[in-house]
């Protein structure tokens, strides 16, 4: 009776241990880009599908999102308030220039901004490429849905069928958006640049 | 933390061994094998006295959480400690007392405690349920000898007699056992021992047990509802100006505390606008300037694209969206600019919350860092004054609403140290590389624009908005905590105000007919209230056996004194006579 207890009590312990989160949690369908938690890649099958979204940019134009299927699209969450998208800023705009000619477009989404601020950051590091601003966050909301988006900045891969092939926590590289391109426009950086 | 009465020896408990805390010395095998430790380590964690050491423990745990600041809810707090108390602070930080819910000792402590009342509770359980399904024991010999007993004769059979019985105490709900049926009547001789005869064993009051159970079962749910909202709830908390929007995820939180297994995509996906803020406050008297009410109007989306929603928030009238809970728990001042820089660029247009102290009415402070400012950085700290008076040259606030709203900037131009490094607070400014523009603070009023020398441009003051900070809770074992709360104290009160108590009643044959004996015994009858209960039922079983010896049918009586006279040779007439013993 008292081994039986003691044996149905520790029972009971280890599923409370289990679900307190000692347990692992083995990802499978994600691999990491150059050794970096940080940048991971979807695997074909687990690409999530990114929600479809619209809004102004910061020129006032309106954009929606669906308008870029069929193309490679590097989606940037950034605000001019955060100092990590102000160290990558630079890296984007080259990488932009970069792959422009390959079908590769970026987009920004532009995040707890001012119109004035955001506009003055674009002026300031060159990005000539167009954010759509999402002052109340909803744009990244839907985003979260997703991916784990848990800070700015974020830099997600969207591959041609509107699929996240890849996304990047945090200030992103050259090295880590010139690997995940490769593999999703299925060109090198190389021959991507010389065309 | 077997049960909630002490140390009585239990004859109601028959089945296992009770938990009694002794030492290793009380296995009598002489070897002692790692085992043996293991057991008796099993037993002392699980005994009531470490129960309730663990318990004392929990609670003195939680003292240094309510008096010094915690990281998680105060870390301005923890940190002004630190400088306060630069020697105590640290051995204090290592000890965990800044952050004691997440403190290892603390987790211990807890998971100690958990393993006692989950090796109390389990094995309890399946003594209960045991328990419940024994009946009583058998009748003792001599009734007599129990605590409160009775005696009377009856002219009806032991067998008639044992029914009736029956049917009264299953009638007050007690759990029969009876002696073995009979068949014939006759057999029903007083052949055996002294004290055999037609007897009813019944018992009551298993809903002690119960309620004993309960409130074990309800302090492990308590516990599990604490860590439910230590694992999958979270804090976090939300300035918002005035016209401004937020949505539920992490990055457009300020401060984001979650649980162990909370991730960025179990947020509840709302977003909330804060429309408008009317702060009032009392305008004369001794009580002049204090607040009289604030009410934020807010709408709200419980997810993307769901039906948007007005609400009102005031101090302690939360919003409740999505699981979420949503308070108002504090309120500023956001003075808006326009900046442009040296090329003439507007490069800052909007408010920028300024933080005010507890006192000063509302004079606060904050910092604008224009990054986007070329070809210098632009920075300002600066002094929102809501209701500014000169007082002998210094500026003060004399009423916290804005009735005559002043900035005071000093301007600095250089680099903000933004473009590398670590994130920067909103609030403060890094002046190490900035230049400052004008050696006294400048007075803007309301529309009025500061020329910075040097055409490192312009700052406007255009306005002002007025903010709110929100605090998100979300616990999902809140409610859970409560209903265990609730169902443990309801266990309490059963346990306590339940007894077990047990009725005997024996019918024998005897010279005067059939004598019945009842007894009764209940445990700890501290308040004497069974001794009514059962001098009660005994007059009542008393009553029953005299109406159904009177309603006895004729034929029926006949039959019985047949048997009688087969049996006992009693004279007829005999149920007579005890009619009137009984009267």
């Amino acid at each position: 009776m008292v081994v039986l207890a003691a044996a149905v009590s520790a029972g009971v312990l280890l599923i409370v241990v289990l679900v307190a989160g000692w347990g692992g949690s083995g990802k499978s369908d994600v691999t990491e880009v150059d050794g970096s938690p940080s940048a991971v890649l979807y695997a074909a099958g687990h690409r999530p599908t990114a929600p479809d979204f619209s809004g102004t940019t910061l020129t006032g134009s309106k954009l929606s999102f669906s308008s870029y299927r069929g193309k490679v699209v590097v989606l940037n969450f950034w605000g001019s308030w955060c100092v990590p998208c102000r160290a990558e800023a630079s890296t984007l705009a080259a990488v932009a220039a970069l792959y422009r000619s390959s079908g590769v477009a970026f987009l920004g989404v532009d995040v707890r901004d001012t119109t004035a601020s955001a506009l003055a950051f674009t002026r300031s590091f060159g990005i000539t490429y167009p954010s759509v601003t999402d002052p109340s966050s909803a744009i990244t909301l839907d985003f979260t849905s997703v991916v784990p988006i848990a800070g700015t900045p974020t830099t997600l891969v969207i591959d041609r069928t509107g699929r996240i092939a890849g996304a990047v926590f945090g200030a992103t590289t050259y090295p880590e958006l010139a690997t995940m391109l490769a593999k999703v426009t299925g060109k090198a950086a190389d021959e991507a640049v010389s065309r | 933390m077997t049960d909630v009465r002490v140390t009585e020896t239990d004859p109601f408990e028959s089945a296992a061994p009770e938990r009694d805390g002794r030492g290793p010395a009380s296995a009598a095998t002489g070897s002692f094998g790692t085992g043996d430790w293991l057991k008796w380590a099993w037993r002392q964690l699980t005994s009531m006295r470490i129960a309730l050491v663990l318990l004392f423990l929990l609670a003195l745990g939680s003292v240094p959480g309510s008096i010094l600041p915690q990281q998680g809810t105060d870390p301005a707090g923890v940190q002004q400690y630190f400088s306060s108390h630069p020697a105590l602070a640290p051995l204090l930080s290592r000890l965990g007392l800044f952050d004691v819910f997440g403190a290892p000792w603390f987790a211990a402590v807890y998971l100690l405690l958990f393993a006692s009342l989950v090796g109390c509770v389990v094995p309890r359980t399946f003594r209960l349920a045991g328990s419940a399904r024994t009946l009583p024991p058998q009748a003792p010999r001599n009734l007599a000898r129990l605590p409160a007993s009775a005696e009377y004769a009856t002219a009806l059979s032991p067998e008639q007699a044992a029914e009736v019985a029956a049917r009264v105490l299953s009638g007050h709900g007690f759990r029969l056992r009876r002696s073995a049926p009979t068949g014939l009547a006759g057999s029903a001789a007083p052949t055996g021992p002294a004290g055999s005869g037609h007897w009813v064993s019944a018992e009551k009051g298993y809903l002690r047990e119960v309620g004993n159970l309960l409130f074990h079962l309800a302090l492990l749910g308590v516990l599990v509802a604490i860590a439910l909202g230590g694992l999958f709830g979270y804090k976090a908390d939300r300035l918002l100006v005035q016209g401004t929007s937020f949505s539920d995820t992490q990055t457009d939180l300020d401060e984001f505390y979650p649980g162990r297994l909370v991730t960025a995509a179990d947020l509840p996906p709302f977003s909330i606008t804060l429309n408008t803020f009317d702060a009032s406050y009392i305008t004369s008297g001794a009580q002049r300037g204090q607040p009289n009410s604030f009410d934020a109007q807010v709408s709200y989306t419980a997810s993307p694209g769901g039906p948007t929603r007005t609400d009102r928030l005031e101090v302690n009238r939360p919003l409740s969206v999505d699981g979420a809970k949503v308070y108002l728990i504090g309120h500023g001042y956001a003075p808006e600019f326009k900046v442009t820089d040296a090329r003439g660029q507007v490069v800052f247009d909007g408010a920028q919350p300024f933080i005010s102290g507890t006192t000063g009415n509302f004079l606060s402070q904050g910092v604008l860092k224009v990054s986007g400012a070329e070809p210098d950085q632009l920075g300002f700290s600066g002094v929102f004054v809501p209701t500014a008076v000169d007082i002998d040259g210094t500026l003060e606030s004399v009423f916290p609403a804005a009735d005559n709203p002043v900035v005071s900037l000093i301007a600095y131009a250089g680099n903000l140290g933004m473009n590398s490094g670590p994130s920067q607070s909103v609030y403060q400014m890094d002046t190490a590389g900035m230049k400052q523009l004008t050696a006294a603070p400048q007075l803007l009023r309301a529309g009025q624009t500061l020329k910075l020398p040097d055409g490192q441009g312009t700052i406007t003051f255009t306005g002002y908005q007025q903010w709110v900070s929100l605090a998100i809770t979300h616990d999902p074992g809140q409610l859970p905590a409560l209903i265990c709360g609730m169902a443990a104290l309801g266990g309490l009160l059963l346990s306590f105000v339940v007894r077990r108590r047990r009725v005997f009643v024996r019918a024998t044959t005897s010279p005067q007919g059939t004598t019945v004996q009842v007894g009764g015994l209940a445990r700890t009858d501290a308040s004497g209230a069974f001794e009514d209960e059962f001098a009660s039922l005994a007059a009542e079983l008393r009553s029953a056996h005299q109406q159904a010896a009177q309603d006895q049918p004729a034929q029926d009586q006949a039959g019985h004194d047949q048997a009688g006279q087969d049996e006992t040779a009693q004279p007829p007439g005999q149920a007579a006579t005890v009619r009137h013993e009984g009267e």
